[in-house]
């Protein structure tokens, strides 16, 4: 699985976001952030500089997971909240592969939360890109885990009572090398941070703000609400902790860059399958 | 007179070393050219609880549990009666207990089995010395029985040193000391056991779940995803080491739902890959099952059945996942089952399972249970393989946009690895179209739907199917581990003048309607032996219409393994 790709060995000319489009139309909402989404992520995989073929975009469920399509990159769109554990199955045994996770809230942090501590966790050298909305947008508005306590809703009239998880934190905490925020109405700014959570060794989190003006239409006053991080990034973990606690959560930028190694690939010996078959030899 | 076989048990509490007897007397019996096979049994205590070694060892090869043990050793008396049922004893049977031990529990008394009195620990030594030395016990009497069974000390000897291969040269020395004695012991008894003489060959010593792993790694895979669970753990610990020699990797996923996609997310690279679970896990999977069928992603899932619903009993096992292996996930979703015939057998289907997967880009599932997973046998090894089949990558036409699920003649569709330019495509579980974007209309589901049904019809098994033995217009139809008592049952009818043919299935779904309709030609009675209460085989064959209304349906849950003498009398 050593292969060197094509970009490795022939010279490539230099591209343009749009070579990163497939042209197919998304099913988004006039006005949905993710649209923001994919077109930061398809300026930053021009200026990364790898060829489409050598991208992967893997993703769940959700009018977020939709995108991989929306591009001209290979692609997984698997099923609701297990692409992180697609994407580290692939990762890990075709390395040289530029391997991108993306989902929705809902998708990540609450039916795949499980895989998303431990993808933290296992620091596979990895971007993975949540565009957090505060809602379960495809199936037409319900909270997330992301969700305020009051937020009203058909299915929880009057709010869901419960305290939002803060998904950075989380991260921090199992152990991602790489925590940052975006916002899906700066497309420069959120590829400058894609550009580096691609580049950061281990696992990069880039949580996205990402408004549904569907469903949660007051999300458009983000744009008033998001502010450049005043904070420097933390490179330890109990500052960057403490520092994503005690803000609002419309710091954007990198909020947290660690120095743990990624998962490494295991030294294989030079043994044949004959070699196995030996222990199971009777006698001599 | 010299015998065919003998059936063994070493029974003891927590720490009396059951297993390690069983394995001293299956490898002596090896050492010395029989065929052999040895089950465990274990109480519910995580580590050190009771446990017993069921070993039988033949001059022919052995596939089933017998009717009756010949002997019985009670390494001690302490809870041993819980495996009463489990282990069938009779007047010809022999108990062989240290009197000290205690007296024989009134479960074990009532098999009215000829106790003896075996003193496995030196009478001169004080209490303090047995407690200390009564570890070497379980040497002592495998080395006894050997001597009844006509065993060479040098091949007690040479399988005690494999067995004990990493323990200190004091504890191996102390357990060459109980060895010599037990043999001295066992000659004393004044019993005959001899077996016939042996004819050595070449053979291998193995268990299911290692042959599970072994015929994978044959077959090229590369990548394992899982999560522990009894009884399918030892084989991904096995699996472990040997992959990461290979240059492969097992990775120990957060749970069964992160295993199988981890298995696709490899799989969609290239590389072949495979999970190992057991009932609960092979539930948590089945969404992600579907996914593999519907984005036609190859993967390999081994269940190693065992005792259910939910978790069942976790140590024993059952035939009675064949409705979820078969059916398990919502929508059409057309996949490949199959059986190992034998534990031997465990190989080449795991080998083929990976090819199946691989060339038909469909999930494969190996059905494999407890009793074959955690039994270790004495087989000759198999020279011949299954042919290598590999998965398309090449071949596409290149043009405007790659069709992924391009619909046409051929229903298997190239798949190129991502990294090669030009044929970018999305792996989509969504109804999608040619291209693998989701779709909704009726066109593209139904032409979707009608392709990954056709891959399957297409598939061509050969002689793969499964395998039919004897001849009689009684025919038997048995999968898995049932096929051994089922064998043996038909073997002995057969000596008694009433022929019995047995098929034994090796390909579940999809059913090889035309190979088992000429299996079952000139049939007048079809029996369906299975072990689950509700007759899943039956209902699945009858449903399918492959056996006739008339068929008759043995089904029984487990954990209790079917007997020959069971299945005999309810065919005779
Ligand atoms: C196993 C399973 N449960 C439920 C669903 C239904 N479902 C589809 S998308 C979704 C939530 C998506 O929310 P989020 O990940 O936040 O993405 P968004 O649509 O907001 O971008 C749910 C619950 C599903 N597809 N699969
Ligand atoms: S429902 Fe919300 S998240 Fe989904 S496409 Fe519309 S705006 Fe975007």
């Amino acid at each position: 699985m050593s292969d060197t790709l094509a970009s490795e060995t022939h010279c490539v000319k230099a591209m343009a976001a749009k070579d990163f489009s497939s042209g197919a139309h998304p099913i988004w909402c006039p006005g949905c952030g993710d649209y923001g989404v994919l077109s930061a992520l398809e300026r930053a995989l021009a200026a990364h500089g790898r060829p489409p073929h050598e991208v992967v975009l893997v993703s769940g469920i959700g009018c977020s997971s939709r995108l991989p399509a929306y591009t001209s990159c290979y692609g997984f769109h698997g099923v609701h909240g297990r692409a992180l554990a697609v994407a580290t199955g692939l990762k890990l045994t075709r390395p040289e592969l530029e391997v991108i996770t993306i989902g929705g809230d809902g998708d990540g942090y609450s039916i795949g939360g499980n895989h998303f501590i431990h993808a933290c966790r296992r620091n596979v050298d990895m971007l993975y890109l949540v565009m957090d909305n505060r809602v379960y947008g495809m199936t037409k508005g319900q909270p997330s885990p992301t969700t305020e306590p009051d937020w009203d809703s058909d299915i929880a009239p009057g709010g869901i009572g419960l305290r939002p998880f803060n998904p950075l934190a989380l991260a921090i905490a199992a152990g991602a090398n790489f925590v940052a925020r975006g916002f899906a109405g700066d497309p420069q700014g959120l590829a400058d941070l894609i550009i580096e959570g691609i580049g950061w060794p281990g696992f990069s989190f880039l949580e996205v703000l990402s408004p549904c003006v569907t469903f949660r239409p007051e999300q458009r006053e983000w744009k008033h609400m998001v502010r450049p991080a005043i904070m420097t990034a933390a490179t330890d973990r109990a500052t960057a902790t403490a520092q994503v606690l005690a803000e609002d959560g419309f710091n954007l930028g990198v909020l947290y860059r660690g120095e743990r190694a990624p998962v490494a690939t295991p030294a294989s010996t030079k043994i044949t399958l004959a070699d196995i078959e030996r222990q199971f030899a009777i006698g001599v | 007179m010299a015998r065919e076989s003998l059936s063994v048990v070493f029974a003891g509490s927590g720490g009396s070393g059951a297993m390690t007897a069983g394995n001293v007397f299956l490898r002596a019996a090896a050492n010395a050219g029989y065929y052999g096979l040895m089950s465990q049994l274990f109480g519910p205590q995580v580590r050190g609880g009771e446990s017993a070694a069921l070993v039988q060892i033949s001059t022919i090869p052995i596939e089933a549990q017998p009717d009756c043990f010949d002997i019985f050793v009670a390494l001690d008396w302490d809870k041993v009666e819980q495996f009463a049922v489990e282990i069938p004893l009779d007047e010809n049977s022999v108990i062989l207990a240290d009197k000290e031990a205690g007296a024989m529990p009134p479960s074990i008394a009532k098999s009215k089995a000829r106790e003896i009195d075996l003193p496995m620990s030196d009478p001169d030594l004080t209490r303090l010395e047995k407690a200390l030395r009564g570890r070497h016990i379980n040497i002592f009497a495998a080395a006894a029985v050997a001597a009844l069974a006509g065993l060479s000390e040098w091949n007690v000897g040479s399988a005690l040193q494999a067995v004990m291969g990493d323990k200190s040269n004091e504890v191996i020395k102390a357990n060459a000391a109980a060895a010599a004695s037990g043999a001295m012991a066992g000659k004393k008894l004044g019993l005959d056991f001899k077996l016939d003489r042996a004819r050595k060959a070449d053979r291998w010593l193995i268990t299911g779940n290692e042959a599970i792993g072994l015929g994978a790694l044959r077959g090229g895979v590369r990548f394992v995803g899982c999560y522990p669970i009894t009884p399918a753990t030892d084989l991904v610990e096995w699996l472990a080491p040997e992959l990461q020699k290979l240059g492969g990797r097992l990775v120990l996923a957060e749970d069964e739902l992160a295993a199988i996609n981890m298995v696709l997310g490899s799989s969609y690279g290239g590389t072949p890959s495979m999970t190992v679970t057991s009932g609960p896990g092979f539930s948590l999977m089945i969404e992600t099952l579907g996914l593999a069928v519907a984005a036609e992603i190859p993967a390999v899932v081994v269940d190693v059945m065992r005792a259910g619903p939910s978790t069942g009993i976790a140590s024993k096992t059952e035939q009675s996942d064949i409705n979820i292996a078969i059916h398990g996930t919502h929508g059409d979703a057309p996949r490949v089952v199959l059986a190992p015939t034998s534990i031997a057998d465990c190989i080449s289907t795991a080998e083929s399972a990976v090819y199946i997967a691989e060339s038909l880009q469909v999930p494969v599932i190996v059905l494999s249970d407890q009793a074959f997973g955690q039994t270790r046998v004495v087989i000759d090894p198999d020279s011949k393989r299954p042919k290598p089949m590999r998965r398309r990558i090449n071949g596409a036409p290149s043009g405007a946009q790659f069709k992924r699920y391009a619909i046409g003649f051929d229903p298997v569709t190239p798949m190129p690895l991502p990294g090669t330019p030009g044929y970018q495509w999305v792996a989509e579980g969504l109804t999608h179209s040619e291209i693998g974007l989701p779709a909704s209309g009726a066109g593209a589901h139904v032409a979707q739907i009608n392709k990954r049904a056709k891959k399957l019809q297409r598939f061509e098994p050969g002689d793969f199917w499964g395998e039919s033995w004897g001849e009689g217009d009684t025919v038997v139809i048995a999968f898995g581990s049932t096929i051994g008592p089922a064998r043996e049952a038909a073997r002995r009818l057969t000596a008694a003048g009433h022929p019995v043919r047995i098929v034994g299935l090796r390909l579940l779904a999809p059913l090889p309607f035309t190979a088992l309709a000429s299996a079952l030609d000139g049939a007048r009675r079809i029996i369906v032996i299975e072990q689950n209460h509700s007759a899943q085989l039956y209902h699945y064959l009858l449903g399918q219409k492959a056996i006739p209304v008339s068929a008759e349906s043995v089904a029984r849950p487990g954990p209790l393994p079917f007997r020959s003498s069971e299945i005999a009398s309810y065919v005779a």
